[in-house]
C-alpha cells in the first residue's frame, strides 16, 4: 500500500510513531512554555469566537424581535420623520393596487402606564389584517373576565408587561396600599405627555416575545386617543404572488409623497447589521491581535525548542530523517499546540458568550442591542473557521523555526549545536534570505520604505466603509519596528561595545550588538507588545480627554430633566414658567428621528431652543459658522452625519421633515460623541415655522443663584409623578466617563495580556540564548568570570534588549496611537479628536516593563550561573 | 561495501583543495581505520561519504547496489543513510527524551521496518551489547560506556551496509574504550558490515583490518594492521 507523497504505508506509520515520540517528549520537557502557547492561542480564538457568537445571536434576536412586531411583509411604507405619519389616502391607494394582496395599517406610539417608570409600546392593529401579517401580535381574550374585546376598546398586554405590572402592583401595595389593574378586567391609566386615557385590560398576547413590553389595541381606538387623525405610522404590504418587488418598489417610490419611504426586508437586515458593524470589526481586530500574540508565543517557544534540540534533530537527520520530515515535525508540533489551544478557545469562547449575554445582554458593550438577552447557538461552520484560524496562527508561529530546523547543517549542528542563521550555501532560497537580511541590517532603506508605505496607507479613505487601509498601516508600522531593531541595536551598542569597559558589560554589549536571532526575537516580542499597549493607552487617553472637553461644552446647565420618549407634561412646563419656580433659565429640547437612507440607522433630529445667531454657545463646532441665506432655515449637523452622508457647511440639504422634503442650509458641523449615526440640530423657531409641533422631551435648567438644592427638591415630585429623570451635570459627566471607562475595560485586559506575553517571550528567548551559549559562558567561567559577573552580563543583556524593544515599541506605539486616533476612529466611528499622549503613564509603563524585563532575565541569568562549567566544557570536546 | 572514486573537496572562499582524487574501497565485513593529522579533512571526508557534506567531484558508492550518494539529492541521501549507513559518534548522541529501546528503534522507524519486528530485534541487540534489561531505562541514568553501547546497537540494528565511526572511543576511559571497541568490531564482523573508523588512537587503528592515512598529498595505505 502506498500513501501520499509515495511513502509506503508502513514507513508512514513508523514515521508517525517517531513523530509522536518527539511531540510527547517536547510537551513533557517544555510543559510551561507549551501550555502558555496553547493558552495564548485559546485566548485569541475565544475572543474572536465569543464576539461572533454574541453578535450573531444578538443580530438574529434583533431580527426576530423586529419580525415579531412587524411580521413578515414584503415592504413597509413609513414616514422618514419619526414625528410624521403615512396619510390614509396613500394607504388606500396602495391597497387598490392589483399587485398588492394586503396592506396592514399600524399605529405605534409610546405611553407610560400610570406611574410605572418605563414607557411601553402601544400598537394599534387592524385585527383582520394582523391575522395574516403579524400573528405574534394577535390578542387572546380572557373569556372569564368581564372585559370588552379588541373591537370594543379592550387592550392586551405582553407577558413581560403583565409581569412588570404585577411587580409594580406588589411594590405599590406594600408601600402605598394602592391597587392596579393587572388582571383582565382591570383598568390601566395610559399617559402620554399631558394626555391621560383609561383602558381596560382584556387579555394577553400569547406569542409575543418574552422581553417585549407591548400593549396592543384596535387601531381605531389608538387613533382616536393618540392620533394621528388622518394617517397611520406604517403600512405593511404583502404583494401578490409573481409580483417583482424591485420594480413594484421603484414604481411606488416615484408616486409616494416626499416624506415617505418604502423599506424592504433587505433594508432592515442591512440597517441592523450596520448598527454594530464598525464596532464588531474593531473587536475582531483586537481578537486578531490576541491571536497574533499567540502566534508569536508559539514562534518563541518553537524556536527555542528547535534550538535546544538542534543536536537531536541533527542526529535524526544523520540517521536518515529527511529535511522535509524535519520541517514537518516542527510544523506538526505547532499544530499539536494549535489544535488543543483552539478547541479550548472554542469552549472558552462559548462559555464567555453565554456568560456575557446573561450578565450584559447582547450589546457587546457598545450599546447597540441593549436590553436583549439572546440565546447563544453555536453553529458548526463558524466553529470550524475559528478552529482553523487558531491552528493557522499556531502553524504560522512554527513555520520559521521549522524552516530553520530544515536548513540546519547536520554535521555542524552535531558538533557545535544550533546555527542561528541558515548556511549561506544551503540553497538558493537561503542565499536570497541572507542577502535580504543583510540589507535590513546594513541599510535603513527598507524600514524607511516600509514607513513611507505605512504613512501612505494611513492617508487612504475607508474601504467598504471600514478603515482597512488603516489596519494595514498599523501592521506595517509593527513590521518597520521589527525590521529596524538590528539597525538600531548596532547603532546604539556597536560603538559602545568597542569602548574600554568592564568585562561583563563588554560581553553583554558585544553579544547584543551582534544582534543574534534570539536577541532579535526577544526584542520583537517587546516591540509588538509595548507598541500595542502604548498605542491603546494613547488612543484611550486622547479619546477620554476629548470626551471630557466635549462634556464641558454640551452640559452647560447645572440640572437636566428628561422624559423617556414621551413628551413632557404641559402642567410641568407651565409650572416652570411661573415666577415661583426657582429657576433663572429653562431651555427645552425635543427629539425625533429621520430616515435619510433606509439601509442606515436613523439620524437624530434635535429641536432646540438655541440662539440662531450664536449656536456656538451650545454646540461645540469644529469649523466656521455660516449664516443661512434669507428665508432658508439653518441646521447644524454632527461630525458623524457630515462624514456618513458626505455633507459640508454651506451646502443645502433636503431634509425629510414633517411629511415633506424641506430644503435647509448647513450652517456648521459640531462635534458629537453621543450619537454615532449622526444628528442634526434645528432651532425651535425654525421647526415651528416649518409647521412642526414642538413637544419637549428634555430640559436644561439653570436654578436661581444659590438655589440648586431647592431646585432639585422642587423637581422631585414632578419626577416621581411622571417618571422623569433628573440629574445634575456632574452626575451625568461621572456616568458618561464611567460608561466610557467600562467600554474600554476589555482593551486594558488585552494590553496586560500582550505585555505578559512580550515579557514571557523575552524570558524564554534569553534562557534559550543562554542555553545556546552554554559553552561560551562555561569558557568564560573557566577563564575567571565568577557567578556574579556571569549573572550581571546576562541581566545586562536582557536590559539592553528590553531597552531597544521599548524604545522602538514606544516610537511605534505613538505612530499607531496617531493612526488609531486620526484614521481608525474617524473612519470606523466618525469620531475625531486631538492626539493627547499621556507621557507620564507611557514612561511609567516603559520603566515598569524594563524592570520586569530585568527580573525576567534573572531567570536566564540563574540558568547561566547554574551551568556546570567542567561538564559543559567536557561535552564540548 | 563502500567504493570512493576520484573524490575531491575544496574549502574556504579561495577554494583551496582539502583533498583531491581520493580512491579507496572497503569490502563487506572489512574494518578500515582512517587516521591523519588534525585539520587534514578526516571528518569532512566522513561527512562527504555520509552525504552530510557535498563533494566537489567524484563518487561514493554504497551497498550492494553501489548507489552513488554524491549524485543524489538531499532527500534521497537521507533515505540512503537511513537504509544503508550506521553511525557511531565520539559524543554518543543518544536522544535524551527517548528510552534506550526507543533510541535503538529509531533507525528501524526511519527504514520503515514493520512495527512487529522492532521489539525482538532491539532486544536481541541489547543482549549482544551487554545491555539486557536496559530497554526501559532513560539515557540520563547510563554511564559513558553504556551510552556508547546503546549508540553501537542503534548503528547496527537496521543491518546497514556501511558503518561510519568518528572517534568511537574518544570520550571513554581506556578500559571501557577497550570493551566498547571489541564489541564494535565483533558486531561489525558478525553482520558482515563494511566499516570506516576515524581515529587518532593508534590502538584503535591497529585493531582494524587496514589503515588509511589521510595527508595533504592524498591517501597512504599502511597495510593490514592486525596481520
Amino acid at each position: 500500500m502506498i500513501s501520499m507523497r509515495g511513502l509506503p504505508a508502513t514507513r508512514m506509520r513508523a514515521l508517525s510513531t517517531l513523530s509522536w515520540w518527539l511531540i510527547r517528549a517536547q510537551f513533557k520537557t517544555r510543559r510551561a512554555a507549551t501550555l502558555l502557547s496553547m493558552l495564548a492561542i485559546a485566548l485569541g480564538v475565544a475572543l474572536g469566537y465569543a464576539i461572533h457568537l454574541i453578535n450573531d445571536a444578538a443580530l438574529s434576536d434583533f431580527g426576530r424581535a423586529m419580525k415579531s412586531v412587524q411580521g413578515d411583509p414584503d415592504a413597509v411604507i413609513a414616514a422618514r420623520d419619526s414625528a410624521g405619519s403615512v396619510p390614509l389616502a396613500t394607504i388606500n391607494a396602495i391597497a387598490r393596487d392589483p399587485a398588492v394582496l394586503l396592506v396592514a395599517a399600524v399605529i405605534e406610539t409610546r405611553v407610560r402606564i400610570d406611574n410605572a417608570p418605563t414607557p411601553v409600546r402601544l400598537i394599534g392593529i387592524d385585527v383582520f389584517s394582523a391575522m395574516a401579517m403579524t400573528p405574534d401580535l394577535l390578542p387572546r381574550q380572557d373569556e372569564q373576565a368581564a372585559a370588552p374585546n379588541i373591537l370594543d376598546g379592550g387592550v392586551y398586554a405582553s407577558p413581560a408587561l403583565l409581569a412588570r405590572l404585577a411587580q409594580s402592583a406588589q411594590d405599590s401595595q406594600s408601600s402605598q396600599g394602592k391597587d392596579f389593574g393587572t388582571r383582565a378586567g382591570g383598568t390601566l391609566k395610559l399617559l402620554r405627555g399631558e394626555q391621560q386615557w383609561l383602558a381596560t385590560l382584556a387579555g394577553d398576547l400569547p406569542v409575543a416575545r418574552p422581553d417585549d413590553l407591548l400593549l396592543v389595541a384596535d387601531i381605531a381606538w389608538v387613533q382616536a386617543r393618540f392620533g394621528p387623525a388622518d394617517g397611520v405610522s406604517e403600512g405593511r404590504v404583502r404583494l401578490a404572488p409573481d409580483t417583482d418587488l424591485a420594480s413594484w418598489r421603484q414604481a411606488w417610490a416615484q408616486r409616494l409623497p416626499p416624506g415617505l419611504l418604502i423599506r424592504a426586508g433587505d433594508d432592515d437586515s442591512a440597517r441592523v447589521s450596520n448598527l454594530s458593524r464598525a464596532y464588531r470589526v474593531n473587536l475582531n481586530v483586537l481578537a486578531l491581535v490576541a491571536l497574533l500574540t499567540g502566534a508569536f508565543l508559539v514562534f518563541a517557544t518553537q524556536l527555542t525548542a528547535v534550538a535546544q534540540r538542534s543536536t537531536q534533530f541533527a542526529l535524526l537527520g544523520v540517521l536518515g530523517l529527511s529535511p522535509r520530515m524535519r520541517l514537518l515535525q516542527v510544523l506538526l508540533e505547532g499544530v499539536a499546540i494549535g489544535v488543543p489551544g483552539s478547541l479550548l478557545g472554542l469552549a472558552l469562547g462559548y462559555a464567555l458568550a453565554v456568560t456575557f449575554t446573561q450578565v450584559l445582554g447582547g450589546d457587546l458593550g457598545g450599546g447597540y442591542f441593549a436590553g436583549s438577552a439572546p440565546l447563544i447557538v453555536p453553529a458548526l461552520a463558524p466553529a470550524l473557521l475559528f478552529l482553523a484560524l487558531g491552528c493557522l496562527a499556531s502553524l504560522a508561529g512554527a513555520s520559521y523555526p521549522a524552516y530553520l530546523n530544515r536548513m540546519q547543517p547536520l554535521a555542524q549542528a552535531l558538533k557545535t549545536g544550533f546555527a542561528q542563521r541558515p548556511p549561506a550555501d544551503a540553497r538558493p532560497a537561503a542565499r536570497s534570505w541572507r542577502y535580504a537580511h543583510s540589507w535590513v541590517r546594513r541599510l535603513p532603506l527598507l524600514p524607511l520604505l516600509l514607513a513611507l508605505a505605512a504613512f501612505a496607507l494611513a492617508q487612504l479613505p475607508p474601504l467598504f466603509e471600514l478603515p482597512l487601509a488603516g489596519y494595514a498601516s498599523i501592521a506595517l508600522v509593527l513590521v518597520v519596528g521589527i525590521a529596524s531593531a538590528p539597525l538600531l541595536t548596532q547603532l546604539l551598542f556597536g560603538w559602545l561595545s568597542a569602548q574600554p569597559l568592564p568585562a561583563p558589560q563588554r560581553i553583554a554589549l558585544q553579544n547584543v550588538a551582534q544582534a543574534p536571532l534570539m536577541a532579535q526575537v526577544a526584542a520583537s516580542g517587546l516591540i509588538v507588545s509595548f507598541a500595542l499597549t502604548a498605542s491603546m493607552v494613547i488612543m484611550v487617553s486622547s479619546f477620554r480627554v476629548a470626551v471630557d472637553q466635549w462634556l464641558d461644552h454640551v452640559l452647560p446647565a447645572p440640572l437636566y430633566l428628561r422624559s423617556k420618549a414621551t413628551p413632557l407634561p404641559l402642567d410641568l412646563l407651565g409650572a416652570l414658567a411661573a415666577p415661583a419656580a426657582p429657576f433663572a433659565k429653562v431651555e427645552r429640547m425635543a427629539n425625533a428621528a429621520l430616515t435619510i437612507d433606509p439601509q442606515r440607522p436613523q439620524v437624530a433630529l434635535l429641536i432646540r431652543e438655541i440662539e440662531p445667531r450664536d449656536p456656538a454657545a451650545r454646540l461645540p463646532f469644529t469649523g466656521p459658522l455660516l449664516a443661512p441665506p434669507a428665508a432658508m432655515p439653518a441646521v447644524w449637523i454632527s461630525e458623524p452625519m457630515a462624514e456618513i452622508y458626505r455633507l459640508a457647511p454651506a451646502q443645502t440639504l433636503r431634509l425629510p421633515l414633517l411629511g415633506r422634503e424641506v430644503e435647509v442650509f448647513i450652517g456648521g458641523v459640531w462635534r458629537d460623541y453621543g450619537r454615532q449615526f449622526g444628528a442634526v440640530v434645528i432651532s425651535r423657531e425654525d421647526y415651528q415655522q416649518l409647521g412642526g409641533n414642538f413637544q419637549p422631551t428634555d430640559l436644561a435648567l439653570w436654578p436661581l443663584p444659590g438655589q440648586q438644592a431647592q431646585a432639585t427638591a422642587w423637581l422631585a415630585p414632578w419626577a416621581e409623578q411622571y417618571g422623569l429623570e433628573v440629574a445634575d451635570s456632574a452626575a451625568i459627566r461621572r456616568l458618561s466617563l464611567s460608561i466610557f471607562d467600562k467600554s474600554f475595560a476589555v482593551t486594558y485586559a488585552l494590553e496586560a495580556a500582550a505585555m505578559l506575553i512580550g515579557l514571557f517571550g523575552l524570558a524564554v528567548t534569553l534562557a534559550a540564548s543562554v542555553w545556546l551559549r552554554a559553552r561560551e559562558l562555561a569558557t568564560l567561567g573557566a577563564l575567571g568570570f565568577d557567578r556574579r559577573m556571569l549573572s550581571h552580563a546576562v541581566m545586562l543583556e536582557g536590559a539592553l534588549i528590553a531597552s531597544v524593544g521599548l524604545l522602538i515599541g514606544l516610537a511605534c506605539g505613538i505612530a499607531i496611537g496617531a493612526i488609531l486616533t486620526h484614521v481608525i476612529n474617524p473612519q470606523a466611528f466618525h469620531w475625531r479628536m486631538a492626539l493627547a499622549i499621556p507621557w507620564t503613564a507611557v514612561f511609567a509603563g516603559a520603566v515598569i516593563t524594563l524592570a520586569a524585563a530585568v527580573l525576567a532575565s534573572r531567570y536566564a541569568a540563574r540558568q547561566a550561573t547554574r551551568l556546570p562549567v567542567a561538564q559543559v566544557l567536557a561535552n564540548a570536546q | 561495501m563502500l567504493r570512493v572514486s576520484d573524490l575531491a573537496k575544496q574549502y574556504g572562499k579561495a577554494n583551496r583543495p582539502l583533498f583531491s582524487a581520493l580512491d579507496f574501497a572497503v569490502g563487506s565485513g572489512e574494518i578500515v581505520a582512517l587516521v591523519g593529522e588534525s585539520g587534514v579533512g578526516k571528518s569532512t571526508l566522513l561527512n562527504c561519504i555520509a552525504g552530510l557534506d557535498t563533494a566537489d567531484r567524484g563518487s561514493v558508492a554504497i551497498g550492494p547496489q553501489a548507489l552513488d550518494i554524491v549524485a543524489l539529492d538531499e532527500t534521497a541521501r537521507a533515505a540512503l543513510r537511513a537504509r544503508s549507513i550506521g553511525f557511531v559518534f565520539q559524543a554518543f548522541h543518544v536522544l535524551p527524551t527517548l528510552t534506550v529501546a526507543q533510541n535503538i528503534g529509531v533507525p528501524l522507524l526511519l527504514c520503515g521496518v514493520p512495527a512487529g519486528e522492532h521489539a525482538p530485534r532491539t532486544q536481541a541487540l541489547l543482549e549482544r551489547v551487554g545491555l539486557a534489561g536496559f530497554a526501559a531505562r532513560w539515557p540520563a541514568s547510563l554511564s559513558g560506556g553504556e551510552l556508547q553501547r546503546v549508540a553501537i546497537a542503534r548503528a547496527l540494528v537496521h543491518r546497514p551496509a556501511l558503518l561510519l565511526a568518528d572517534e568511537p572511543t574518544g570520550n571513554l576511559d581506556p578500559r571501557t574504550a577497550d570493551e566498547v571497541l571489541a564489541l564494535l568490531l565483533e558486531r561489525v564482523r558478525e553482520q558482515q558490515t563494511s566499516a570506516l573508523v576515524v581515529t587518532h588512537s593508534q590502538h584503535v587503528a591497529q585493531s582494524c583490518d587496514r589503515i588509511l592515512t589521510l595527508t595533504p598529498n592524498g591517501l597512504l595505505e599502511s597495510g593490514c594492521a592486525r596481520q
